[in-house]
């Protein structure tokens, strides 16, 4: 074990992370932050089926409570580690931590602390633009915005501090890391798909939109998953994690009662609505583990144009045909849930119908559209591999 | 400014608009007053309207008897698709104070015309009611300079922040530990820290050209409830034509002049009130024209420049009041028929702003019981008055004027407050009757001081006491003008008051 720590480290560090891999304790921090991540996530998809099924609400309800504990417990755990790494000169952190404005502490923890900043920031923004604009119920607007990118300030921030730690351990420490690392990038998936999720609705899935949308979002953070990882399936268990805590939430959801307190109420509504059944992103990330295992040896555009291509093909092979069942009466059950209309959905709506609505005014514009999604898988691939080749030489 | 001359026979009469007020739509008095029966219960309900919409009505309700135990409340479209589609009632609460005074908050969630449902349980079984309630966003709010200062540092350090976090990590994050960076990283580091600073100017960028399209987005919700302008021109000499002229747009195509609904027997109710001091009133009846103008043949009125407030009901509900300032030749009219009514006496400016005794030409008088102590703004008040002979005995001739019991005109001297109130509340008649109607018919609900055609109070003289819900929106002088029939004839009491 010593032989494999560079000479140049300090005793410090090689006896803090001597003292890790043998105990094979995760770091307080860490904990911290996944919780604020899962504090989040629960936050916002309960936030979200409350504003379906019950429409109005308070700061107070648990969802609001959840999604800014995820910023103040992020913001409290990494601001103090930041103080402890920069002012206690015994801290083992300090060498495998950065400096800015003079504080020293892992990248991750400014990050994570930067989104709770962020995430504390949108309360007063959102409050005054609700006493100008109105109580909006959307989800993009700009104090929304400004929240949701101090969520993925955190996420971000946690994935880089589980990779920190992660590159300089071995053994079954390493392992356990991962395993962290899995979950931290499937919530960082869900964070970059879920702010989409108002035009990823299963009447758009017939229209090159929707995969446009999917490619510009998804393929980026599979690739990242799979450079950044040694695990041949990993892309393959994130996006399963992500997919298993999708499905969770749709089944979970509609266990609690609820009733509509905003009208009209179009939609008999006696549970919470949960979200969409989960898009088959998990075809894909299996397609692309395979593919990458037999071109690894290839130049990076070259795996990037295989790989893109083949997820962006294999996903519209999946979804599109899922789309129909989706749309079909042998889905409105509890399995794929799609009766779960918002109250607020009048009955004469695609949505309710079951009728796709067409995103492109003519053929053209849908292939041009299409071409302009298979670019973006291409692209959003390489540049998650350039992401991935990055993150997996981070050591602080 | 618009200036607009016809001739024929007679000398020319031209109206010179001299400009729009910025007035707030229903004219300044956005809350709703209503008193009425909720089943077997009588009710006083306040309806204070958000700022902006979507936003949190505020309810009031008190019971006139003891024996209410519980008020839901729960808002819904006054007409069309949605309107028989309630969410589930909210429970208001009885103050401990008072037992029968019940507070609730409501979410408004569109614009137009609304309903709020007051459901009443107690000792003598249940009760609905349904008030009208035009929604509406009032304001656009500009950030205060503390909180504006506070958003500005925070986004600079959001920023500062960002750009620093992503040097560091590009200097250090990949060194190995205990490592110093060297010059390659610190270029490196500069590189990105230079690319991060062209990222997050061009996303500032993009969310203030986003944050500027949605508050012009705003403002043009804004500016379509705010009062349309009341567009007139004066023919013949004396026939009046009014058009409005909204301040948006979309608002001639969304609605329709040509099909306002009749609102206590009228389409449109005309008040022409003299600048600066409100000693000429006239109430008119404008009748619908071609293009959805109306045309009223003016009595005789003295030259001056004249107020103009029009009231009139879309298809919908929804209450407007076309405003507009013109000044007026003399006009040589007919004699005022049927619903028509005029005042005139002293200025406003020459009163001491408080009285509450209003003579009437043939020796009776108007009293207001109002309460000792000054009048308060935002205050939900019952506005009494008697209607008295000579010697103080209240009058037994008592006639329903356009159906109801009285008129009452609140104005604030600069005329940016105008509210035409009726003894069921400061809600328009004809929004209320849809509102009724959508109760399935419940015959208890009809507005206080509302009396249906063909019923026998027609037949006999309505009570000399008469009182209006309504509150002083702001504090200012205000005159009242309460108008009553007796004996086939419209009087009008006219009253000043100071609030503070």
């Amino acid at each position: 074990m010593a032989n494999s720590i560079p000479v140049a480290q300090p005793i410090s560090v090689r006896i803090a992370d001597r003292v890790s891999a043998e105990t094979m304790a995760i770091p307080w921090y860490i904990w911290c932050c996944l919780i604020s991540v899962v504090s989040a996530v629960v936050g916002s998809e309960w936030d979200i089926s409350w504003h379906k099924s019950i429409g109005r609400d308070s700061f107070w309800t648990p969802a609001h409570i959840l999604i800014q504990l995820s910023g103040v417990l992020a913001g409290i755990a990494c601001g103090y580690l930041i103080l402890w790494t920069t002012f206690n000169k015994r801290s083992p952190l300090r060498d495998v931590s950065v400096s800015m404005w003079g504080f020293r502490a892992p990248l991750g923890a400014f990050l994570c602390a930067w989104g709770g900043v962020a995430m504390v920031t949108s309360a007063p923004f959102d409050n005054w633009w609700h006493n100008s604009y109105g109580l909006d119920v959307k989800i993009l607007s700009p104090p929304h915005v400004l929240l949701a990118l101090g969520m993925t300030g955190i996420r971000f921030g946690t994935v880089v501090m589980i990779l920190a730690e992660m590159n300089r351990a071995q053994g079954p420490y390493r392992a356990k890391l991962e395993r962290l690392l899995f979950v931290a990038v499937a919530f960082l998936m869900g964070m970059t798909v879920g702010i989409m999720q108002e035009l990823t609705n299963r009447v758009f899935m017939h229209g090159a939109t929707f995969y446009a949308v999917m490619m510009f979002t998804a393929p980026i953070v599979i690739a990242m998953m799979a450079w950044v990882s040694e695990n041949r399936w990993a892309a393959t268990i994130m996006t399963a994690i992500l997919t298993a805590v999708h499905l969770a939430l749709v089944w979970i959801l509609p266990l609690f009662p609820a009733q509509p307190k905003l009208g009209p109420v179009y939609q008999h509504i006696t549970r919470l609505v949960p979200p969409d059944f989960p898009l088959l992103l998990i075809v894909p990330a299996v397609v692309f583990d395979l593919l990458r295992q037999r071109i690894g040896t290839w130049g990076r555009w070259t795996q990037a144009t295989t790989l893109g291509a083949a997820f962006f093909a294999s996903f519209i092979a999946v979804q599109w045909p899922f789309a129909d069942f989706l749309m079909s009466p042998a889905s409105r059950n509890a399995i794929f849930a799609t009766t779960n209309y918002p109250y607020a959905v009048p009955p004469m709506s695609p949505w309710v119908r079951n009728v796709f609505v067409p995103t492109e005014a003519s053929v053209g514009e849908f292939w041009v559209r299409m071409a302009t999604a298979l670019a973006a898988a291409v692209v959003m691939t390489r540049i998650g591999i350039a992401w991935g080749e990055w993150m997996r030489r981070i050591r602080r | 400014m618009k200036l607009a001359v016809k001739s024929r026979l007679l000398a020319i009469a031209a109206f010179l608009f001299l400009a729009a007020r910025p007035l707030c739509a229903h004219v300044g008095s956005p809350d709703v007053y209503y008193e009425g029966d909720s089943g077997p219960y009588h009710l006083f309900v306040t309806v204070r309207m958000p700022p902006v919409i979507p936003g949190v009505a505020e309810v009031r309700a008190r019971a006139e008897s003891g024996d209410v135990h519980v008020i839901r409340i729960v808002p819904l479209r006054l007409t069309g698709p949605g309107s028989n589609l309630p969410p589930t009632p909210d429970l208001a609460q009885a103050s401990k104070d008072d037992p029968q005074f019940f507070t609730g908050n409501l979410w408004l969630m569109e614009e137009g015309a609304l309903q709020v449902r007051i459901l009443a349980d107690g000792a003598k079984g249940k009760g609905e009611l349904s008030v009208p309630v035009p929604s509406f966003a009032q304001r656009t709010l500009p950030m205060a300079k503390p909180l504006a200062g506070l958003l500005f540092g925070l986004m600079l350090l959001l920023t500062i922040g960002l750009i620093s976090i992503t040097g560091a990590g590009a200097r250090e994050a990949s060194l190995e530990p205990g490592a110093t960076p060297g010059p390659t990283n610190v270029r490196r580091a500069r590189i990105v820290m230079a690319v991060t600073i062209a990222v997050l100017l061009a996303l500032l960028y993009l969310g203030r050209t986003w944050w500027g399209i949605e508050a012009a987005s705003y403002e043009r919700r804004v500016n379509f409830y705010k009062p349309p302008k009341a567009e007139t021109t004066l023919e013949n000499g004396n026939r009046l034509v009014i058009r409005a002229q909204a301040n948006d747009p979309r608002w001639s195509a969304r609605i329709n002049m040509g099909r306002v609904i009749p609102d206590h027997n009228h389409l449109m109710h005309l008040f022409l009130i003299s600048l600066p001091g409100m000693d000429h009133m006239w109430h008119l009846h404008p009748a619908r024209a071609e293009g959805g103008a109306f045309v009223d043949d003016l009595p005789s009125i003295p030259a001056g420049k004249y107020q103009i407030f029009a009231d009139v009901v879309d298809e919908r509900g929804f209450p407007w009041t076309l405003t507009g300032m013109a000044e007026l030749p003399p006009i040589s009219g007919k004699p005022m028929m049927g619903d028509d009514s005029s005042w005139s006496g002293e200025s406003l400016m020459a009163t001491q702003a408080h009285s509450s005794l209003s003579q009437l030409p043939d020796g009776t008088q108007i009293v207001w019981d109002r309460a000792n102590g000054p009048l308060k703004s935002n205050v939900a008040m019952d506005f009494k008055f008697s209607v008295q002979n000579k010697d103080g005995k209240p009058v037994q001739d008592m006639e329903p004027y356009m159906g109801m019991a009285g008129h009452a005109e609140f104005v604030r001297s600069d005329f940016s407050v105008f509210a035409h109130v009726h003894p069921s509340g400061s809600v328009a008649m004809a929004s209320l009757e849809l509102a009724q109607a959508s109760l399935m018919g419940d015959a208890s609900s009809m507005p206080a001081g509302m009396v249906m055609a063909g019923n026998t109070a027609l037949s006999r003289p309505l009570p000399p006491i008469l009182s209006f819900p309504y509150g002083f929106p702001r504090p200012g002088d205000y005159r009242i003008f309460v108008q009553v029939k007796r004996s086939e004839q419209v009087e009008t009491g006219v009253f000043d008051a100071h609030v503070d």
